[in-house]
């Protein structure tokens, strides 16, 4: 063994320590590859660009897979994508009676079902889900301020602006969660988990925080703006008033929305007036119009696969003709039976409208053969012109994509019924420019139509219901009839296609003149009393504002809830549809019963329970998420969060 | 930053030094060493000169040649499965054949361990050695697989999708994340899952503290040593191993799926009334068409104008489409569609050899597996090489390298819409081809509910995707012996992978949902480096020949980087689509998307030691202890120190013991000691991060519907407290070899505490949606128990046979869940399917448990208020309420736990008998007590859930007034909360099963035979696999993964949270039929 050979092996491995060591501590700090910091953000082009962040939950689609594990998919083909949806389809045009369910019975039904029967329970994902969306929608805005209080290169002027603009959207985004659940925590600014002060109480009346968001924002924002996507004053007035409606405040609602109507423009600057036509506020060609107060923005073919479209409805197409998924939010017996008119009046039949139905091709095969005419005739009464730009059905023009052949656009109509959803579906000329495919799923499921959260109409609506209250029945009759007179004229109604050759009416020769259907449509004479006032209006808001997200919340605002929706629900179960969560009641025959007889010799239908059934005093609320109460549990034990009554 | 080039210009410059020359005179002496019992050459034997540390490893044809600079008195010899023997040179060059007679004992082996070796008897941790032997038997592409069944105390899920991995968990799932153990490959941290089977040399499993502690921080999963095989003094040998074989689909029904007329009938009881399915008659018409002009769908008979092949078109942008399929009245077995027959082949050449100064070996594989499943398939083509060189007698230098090259596109197995689950979503009265020899799928006629065609998807899915990856691995390191005692080690190794992939999904013209869909093409490509540098010096001595001393310090610093990027376009050509050529991403015209993204940089840093006495070879002691600092803790809580200790006693080694004949050896030992695991901390879980999301956080702010502005949002709540797990094991062993060395016996009783086990933050919702920090906020345990033995019997000389038996069992319980107290996970149609709860095993399923079904309105009436409860459908248990008690109504509390997919026990048995020149062996692998979870149900046995195919116990065996004991509940068009939508004991089944891995014949011929050809060595064998399987499971195969991240299932750091659950399997279990041939010269 050569002596000088473990000199230099001792040495060397004293090197190596040596070596290691000194590169030590710079060796384990990594830093972040890909996201930054706050500190990054803390400045005027950081904190806008949050901005942008937190408007872009508007269309409650985008706060990751919500299924309460952050980063787990949600429910198989959910995703939190249309739990969140701002038009609020699941949770109030479906248990609000515009609204079938739709497609098959079991699709979703795990958590759909139970929300159409009125008895939600708190271990509903889809409520989770909701929840999820609403208060991170909430922390977005909450971090453009908290982030905004550490940057130093904002003027006073920027910081008003990007706060008044932050706040009108939290107070949206509360008031969304105000709406499906009354007792919700108000979180601001003040709340941070790295300060351990997020164990909210909901049961502290989140209006004050709500109002005093759009105070400040009507109070700061600028009449109009450059970009027409961002909130001005008179969206925060109208935001204010609607919360003033749900408060039953009518008082200090109308004098806010008489200055609205009177004064108030878009952010483009346009004055606030109803369009000419009726269905020009469903067309993405025609967004950010004059009565489009405020819209969640959607946008396609931006390199977002589909993304910053309409995703919450998603579902909402027939399952055929434009698209081929999925059948959900079919319209109900009951919205269409809702647009019949008096053919004398041209008034709808406030008490007398589900008396029947009118005619559909339920039950009746499609039209299957296109080199010949459809035989079935559609319904020959008079129907206020608003039907077809609402729902769709068999023989009428459904916009430029033909005449629905009935059953094949439908995907279980013994399930969910003849009518189809159009008010989100885009015209067959513009999809290749304002659709795109969903994430790679089915063809023009994403659509660049906006939502309005508020329409022009809602604000003369709401007008009517404050000058009933202030017992003004001229001027509720009046503001009625501007709704309604712009239907009067025909130039507006749907119309029929030209015929081809073997005379059946053919799209792709453009339009006519001629009424799709026998349209009648009148104004009221002055209401007569202070009762017919409401019912008239509560009918018309209905039939304005179908399938728009707003029947339940006015129906639980109204406090009729409870009626309304059980006679709707008698009515739908009554003609054979499964409407009930649980699919049948004694009176349904199709389900367990073998229709041809006895294949098996025996007949075996079963009386299910419960139906569906609103329950006073609890289903105008959902259930508080349970997942969300656990997790709102302090050292002690007790939840921050208390339970809704009736769900415990 | 200067570190990563510091450390490696450290590393040359210790190289260097290292270096040196010099040569002496030596004495030499040859021979061959072989079996006593089939006369067959030995290979790997050791061959040592006595009292000295000079020895060499006998070549494949068991010959070896022995230099020693002194003259050599007595040689031993000893390898695995062998009774060592001692050699008297008696001053011969040449000593001929050396016979060895077999042995069950091993204790004389040595053993690589935790950065040392040691022999066997003298380690006083949990090690098991792998019989490598054994695990080659069993046929497979990768070593993970293998090891199944062969290692107490080793769990593995193996799965039959060609080239996926297994899931290996070591004493049970100890985490909620990445529960994998750690693979150190001839000193490199490294994938275990793509190394050429026939280059291994040896496995140990080290399982407790007092063998895995060493690897601190990283050990806590336990660590598998694997040792590659090295080039032997003496002449170059040649081996060439190669099998090739067929595996055969699983036949009969085994989905219990229904055919046309079945699917009618029921249909017909239904009394649903479609166009497809049509009352009163329910004659079933002859085609079906769609038109995709004018949108109309239909039936028709032959000769009816709809269904007229003059009108059948196919267009290249499917715009004009005019498909018609025939009915296929009998029913498409949509199953064997899909599974077919499979081909497999696999070659390696050995070349190795060596003189005084020096070996290597060079190795070269070729691996092509194809899979049942249409177009899945493992192509994979390696190269080894391994040299040492010796300088001086005391420096050796060397490298190992091991470059691999894979095809092995996967797809997403036990998860909704894979091509399994298809098959039986896809309804039998649908073809595979229509009448003009494209796809037949879902859109093509009414009523057929919107499955794909599995076919089509599978044959897409082969054709249109293309993965491509390569990774290389490997260290270099010198070793050198000084001061008599002393040894030092460096060691610089690392890997490098790429993966590049495309994937081009054509308009998938026939499916009812996607029909329309525009065509997309994405490419992908990733890049991993990982580079690990350790440097160890290490004592050696005997003192006063009774005090044996060993003591190792070391140093280690490991440090990993990645990066991804991919793009991905829509609207291909319609002409041009078909031809994969075309398939670049600069021709797709819409849809322009791409994105990029780096793995967090991470890196350790540890510094360990290690130190094991002995006393008079009886008493022995171990302590280990290990200090890391990991980047991915934030650094105050960066460090952590890792001790364990271990005690021995050979009580053989004992005066009384020596009258004790039938015991050979008898050694109890204990352990105690803490480990860690940092894997499930994210790189970014310390920081509160922002970033940016098309889709997300962009918003159309100016009013655009074809444009949308960049915005932020927070991507990660964080956590600097956050810190790693950490696990307490203790564990008590005992080893035994009996009756004359026939028989050996090992076992172990441990307790692993996992304490601050890393769960994932659920604050409320209040706080925002981003990600929580992961937080060491739960407890959880396992207890279990090991067992292996060996039996190696005798009968004469020609008659040997031997028995192999282990047996692994565990009981995982979770301790603490803060907070909530659950963890929901697995989330389904049915809601959650695991909560994770205290005092519950990882993994327990969570529903209501089913009574019975209820019998009539009355029952219902009488039974506990219960949301759709009706005759025909589950009753559900009154288990509690508000108060804790049962109340009259079902609702969430009365949700418990309604199965455990984990297993009581798991174990593997080997069989085998030599006869002469014959050798039968078999392999059979059982797991007792596993539940499953069987999803397909949900799709399968209520016809409610989507327009599938149905089971057969639904039509035949459903609920009616006059059949209450059914085996599912009334047909019924609808599914309810009292049925289908909720999760419930009905679908949780028994899992057991029993399987017999192979059954192999081999015949060696005589060496004598063969001596004039120049062959040393040649083996044929046949072999079959899954020649039977016992279970009661009523699905595919029992053996189930967990649903895993890829498929979107749950995040990544719980996917060892949820496991058992079938949506329909790749199938583990399939018969196949090898030939194979072993052959050196």
């Amino acid at each position: 063994m050569n002596k000088n050979n473990y000199k230099i092996a001792i040495c060397a491995f004293f090197v190596m320590i040596v070596a290691v060591i000194a590169c030590k501590k710079s060796f384990l700090d990594k830093p972040l590859v890909g996201p930054v910091t706050q500190a990054s953000l803390a400045n005027k082009s950081g904190v806008e660009a949050l901005l942008i962040g937190a408007y872009s939950l508007l269309d409650g689609v985008g706060a990751a897979g919500t299924t309460g594990v952050p980063g787990l998919t949600a429910p198989s083909g959910s995703g939190g994508v249309w739990e969140g949806s701002a038009d609020d389809w699941i949770f109030s045009s479906v248990p609000g009676g515009d609204d079938h369910k739709g497609s098959f019975q079991q699709d979703q039904g795990a958590y759909f079902l139970p929300v159409q029967a009125y008895n939600t329970t708190p271990d509903n994902l889809y409520l989770n889900d909701k929840w999820i969306i609403v208060y991170e929608s909430v922390n977005r805005c909450n971090t453009v301020l908290k982030t905004m209080a550490l940057a130093k290169d904002l003027s006073p002027a920027d910081t008003t602006e990007i706060r008044a603009e932050a706040v009108f959207l939290r107070g949206i985004y509360h008031l969304e969660g105000k709406k499906m659940w009354k007792n919700i925590p108000y979180i601001d600014e003040s709340i941070d988990i790295s300060k351990n002060n997020y164990l909210v109480s909901n049961t502290i009346d989140a209006w004050p925080g709500i109002e005093a968001d759009f105070k400040y924002a009507a109070a700061n924002l600028p009449a109009t703006q450059q970009q027409i996507g961002r909130a001005n004053s008179w969206a925060a007035k109208a935001f204010l008033a609607k919360c003033y409606m749900f408060e039953g405040n009518y008082t200090d609602a109308y004098t806010l929305i008489k200055d609205i109507i009177a004064n108030g423009q878009t952010s483009g600057g346009q004055k606030y007036q109803l369009l000419a036509h009726y269905g020009d506020n469903f067309n993405a060609a025609t967004k950010n119009n004059a009565e489009a107060v405020f819209s969640a923005q959607m946008s396609v073919r931006d390199n977002a696969g589909g993304q910053n479209g309409n995703g919450g409805d998603v579902l909402n197409f027939p399952y055929g003709g434009p698209t081929t998924c999925c059948g959900f939010n079919q319209p109900s017996y009951s919205l269409a039976n809702s647009f019949k008119t008096d053919p004398a009046t041209g008034l709808p039949l406030l008490d007398n409208f589900n008396d029947f139905d009118i005619k559909s091709d339920e039950g009746i095969a499609s039209w299957a053969d296109p080199t010949k005419p459809d035989t079935f005739q559609t319904y020959t009464g008079t129907l206020d012109p608003r039907i077809d730009w609402s729902l769709g059905r068999r023989g009428i023009p459904y916009l430029d994509w033909g005449l629905p052949p009935g059953q094949s656009w439908i995907r279980d109509q013994t399930n969910a019924g003849p009518y189809s959803p159009i008010k989100q579906v885009v015209t067959k000329a513009q999809q290749a420019t304002l659709a795109e495919a969903y994430g790679g799923w089915a063809s023009n499921q994403a659509t660049a139509n906006n939502y309005a959260y508020i329409r022009f109409a809602d604000v003369l609506l709401w007008a009517a219901e404050c000058a009933t209250e202030a017992n003004d029945l001229v001027a509720a009759t009046g503001y009625v009839n501007q709704v309604r007179d712009r239907n009067s004229d025909p130039s507006g109604w749907v119309h029929q296609y030209p015929k081809n050759a073997a005379g059946i009416q053919d799209p792709s020769l453009g339009t006519t003149n001629i009424p799709a259907a026998n349209y009648k449509i009148g104004l009221y004479p002055t209401f007569a009393s202070q009762d017919y006032a409401r019912k008239a209006i509560r009918f018309e808001r209905k039939i304005e504002l179908s399938s728009e997200g707003m029947r339940f919340f006015d129906l639980v605002r109204w406090g009729i809830a409870d009626v309304e929706l059980n006679a709707y629900v008698a009515h739908e179960t009554g003609y054979n549809h499964s409407f009930n969560q649980s699919s049948a009641t004694p009176s349904v025959k199709y389900i367990f019963y073998d229709p041809l007889g006895t294949p098996n010799g025996a007949l075996y239908g079963v009386p299910v329970t419960p139906a569906a059934q609103f329950v006073k005093g609890k289903s105008e609320y959902y259930a508080i998420p349970q997942a969300q109460i656990d997790a709102s549990r302090g050292p002690d034990g007790k939840s921050s969060l208390t339970q809704n009554p009736g769900y415990n | 930053m200067p570190s990563k080039s510091n450390v490696l210009a450290c590393s040359c410059i210790v190289l260097l030094m290292l270096l040196g020359n010099s040569v002496f005179a030596q004495k030499t002496v040859t021979g061959r060493v072989i079996s006593n019992a089939d006369k067959q050459p030995i290979a790997s034997a050791t061959v040592q000169v006595k009292g000295s540390k000079v020895g060499v490893q006998t070549a494949a044809d068991g010959t070896f040649s022995v230099t020693s600079p002194k003259d050599i008195g007595t040689l031993v010899i000893s390898v695995v499965g062998f009774e060592t023997v001692q050699v008297p040179v008696g001053g011969k060059t040449s000593l001929g054949d050396i016979g060895l007679a077999t042995s069950a004992t091993s204790l004389n082996d040595i053993v690589v361990t935790g950065y040392t070796t040691q022999k066997k008897k003298d380690i006083t941790g949990a090690v098991t050695v792998v019989d490598t032997k054994a695990l080659k038997a069993v046929p497979g592409a990768s070593p993970d697989q293998l090891l199944q069944g062969q290692a107490a105390g080793v769990q593995v899920l193996a799965t039959g999708q060609p080239g996926a991995a297994s899931q290996i968990n070591i004493r049970g799932i100890t985490s909620l994340g990445n529960n994998n153990p750690l693979y150190i490959i001839d000193g490199v941290q490294a994938d275990f899952h793509d190394i050429n089977p026939n280059d291994v040399e040896s496995i140990q499993v080290l399982k407790d503290a007092g063998s895995a502690a060493i690897y601190g921080v990283q050990g806590s999963n336990g660590v598998i040593v694997i040792t590659t095989k090295k080039g032997r003094s003496g002449r170059a040998t040649i081996s060439y191993d190669a099998t090739a074989g067929v595996q055969e689909p699983i036949g009969g029904n085994p989905l219990h799926l229904l055919n046309t007329p079945q699917y009618l009938e029921m249909s017909k009881r239904l009394g649903t009334n479609t166009t497809l399915y049509s009352a009163p008659n329910w004659v079933l018409p002859d085609y079906v068409f769609s038109d995709q002009v004018s949108g109309s769908r239909g039936i028709g008979n032959q000769g009816d104008p709809a269904v007229d092949p003059s009108k059948y078109n196919f267009t290249a942008d499917h715009s004009a489409d005019y498909l018609i399929f025939k009915v296929n009245k009998q029913g498409t077995d949509w199953f064997h569609e899909t599974f077919k027959q499979a081909f497999q082949q696999n070659h390696t050449v050995t070349v190795s050899g060596g003189g005084d100064k020096g070996t290597y070996l060079f190795s070269v594989n070729y691996t092509d597996q194809n899979g049942t499943l249409l177009n899945t398939y493992l192509k994979r083509y390696s190269v080894r090489l391994n040299t040492t060189t010796t300088v001086k007698n005391h420096i050796r230098i060397g490298e190992n390298a091991y470059v691999f090259y894979k095809n092995n596109p996967l797809f997403a197995n036990l998860w909704e819409n894979s091509a399994i689950q298809h098959v039986y979503y896809s309804q039998p009265i649908i073809p595979v081809y229509d009448i003009g020899g494209n796809y037949a799928g879902s859109w093509d006629g009414p009523n057929m509910g919107n499955g794909d065609n599995p076919v089509a998807d599978v044959k897409r899915f082969g054709r249109d995707n293309k993965t491509n990856q390569w990774d290389i691995l490997g260290n270099m390191f010198a070793e050198v012996d000084f001061l008599k005692h002393f040894t030092i080690r460096t060691s610089f190794g690392g890997t490098i992978d790429n993966q590049y992939s495309t994937s081009f999904s054509p308009t998938p013209y026939e499916q009812f949902e996607s029909h329309n869909l525009a065509n997309t093409f994405t490419e992908k490509s990733e890049y991993n480096s990982t580079w690990l540098w350790t440097n160890t010096l290490q004592y050696k001595n005997v003192f006063a020949e009774k005090h044996s001393v060993s003591v190792l310090v070391g140093t280690e610093a490991k440090d990993g980087y990645g990066r991804h990027v991919e793009g991905t376009r829509n609207d291909f050509s319609a002409t041009l689509s078909n031809d994969p050529n075309y398939w670049v991403l600069t021709n797709g015209t819409d849809n322009q998307v791409n994105s990029s993204y780096a793995t967090q940089n991470y890196s350790l840093y540890s510094l360990f030691g290690r130190l094991d006495y002995a006393f008079a070879d009886k008493y022995l002691f171990g302590a280990t202890f290990r200090r890391d600092g990991a980047s991915v803790l934030a650094s105050n809580v960066r460090y952590g120190n890792f001790p364990s200790v271990s005690v021995g006693w050979r009580i053989s080694g004992e005066e009384f013991m020596k009258d004790v004949v039938w015991i050979n050896e008898l050694k109890l030992r204990a352990s105690w000691g803490k480990l860690g695991s940092v894997l499930n901390v994210p790189g970014a879980n310390a920081y509160n991060a922002y970033g940016q999301s098309t889709q997300s956080s962009y918003y159309s702010i100016n009013g655009s519907s074809n444009s949308s502005v960049p915005g932020y949002l927070q991507t990660q709540i964080g956590n600097a407290g956050t810190t790693w797990e950490k696990d307490k094991l203790e564990n008590i062993g005992l080893d035994a070899v009996l009756f004359k060395n026939k028989v050996t016996f090992t076992a172990e009783y441990f307790i692993k505490s996992i304490d601050g086990l890393l769960i994932l933050g659920n604050p409320p919702a209040v706080v925002g949606y981003a990600p929580p920090p992961f937080l060491n906020a739960g407890n959880m345990q396992n207890k279990g128990f090991e067992l292996s033995a060996a039996y190696h019997g005798t009968v004469n000389n020609d008659l040997h046979y031997n028995i192999g038996l282990n047996f692994t069992s565990y009981k995982n319980k979770m301790i603490t869940i803060p907070g909530t107290k659950y963890v929901d996970l697995a989330a389904s149609r049915q809601g959650n399917l695991v909560r994770l709860r205290e005092g519950q095993p990882v993994g327990a399923f969570y529903g209501y448990e089913v009574e019975r079904l209820f019998r009539d309105s009355a029952d219902v009436a009488n039974s506990p208020t219960q949301a759709d409860a009706a005759a025909g459908r589950f009753k559900f248990r009154d288990i509690s309420g508000p108060n804790g008690k049962p109340d009259g109504v079902i609702d969430a509390y009365d949700k418990t736990t309604i199965g455990n997919p984990n297993p009581k026990f798991t174990y593997g048995i080997n069989l085998g008998v030599t006869y002469k020149n014959w050798e039968i062996s078999t392999f059979l692998y059982g797991s007792y007590g596993n539940q499953i979870y069987n999803e397909t149900r949900y799709w399968t046995d209520f016809y409610g859930s989507f327009a599938g195919n149905k089971s057969l116990d639904l039509l035949n065996n459903s609920w009616t007034p006059t059949n209450l004991n059914a085996k599912t509940p009334v047909l019924e068009s609808n599914g309810s909360a009292s049925t289908n939508n909720s999760a419930s004991s009905y679908f949780v089944e028994p899992g057991s099963f029993l399987k017999m891995r192979y059954l192999k014949v081999a015949y060696s011929l005589t060496p004598s035979v063969l001596k004039s050809t120049g062959i040393d060595r040649l083996t044929l064998y046949v072999q079959a696999t899954n020649l039977f399987q016992i279970t009661k499971y009523t699905g595919i195969d029992p053996e189930i993964q967990g649903p895993g991240s890829a498929n979107g299932a749950l995040p990544n750091n719980y996917v060892s949270g949820a496991f058992g659950i079938d949506y329909g399997n790749y199938p583990n279990n399939q018969r196949g039929y090898l030939v194979g041939i072993n052959l050196s010269f």
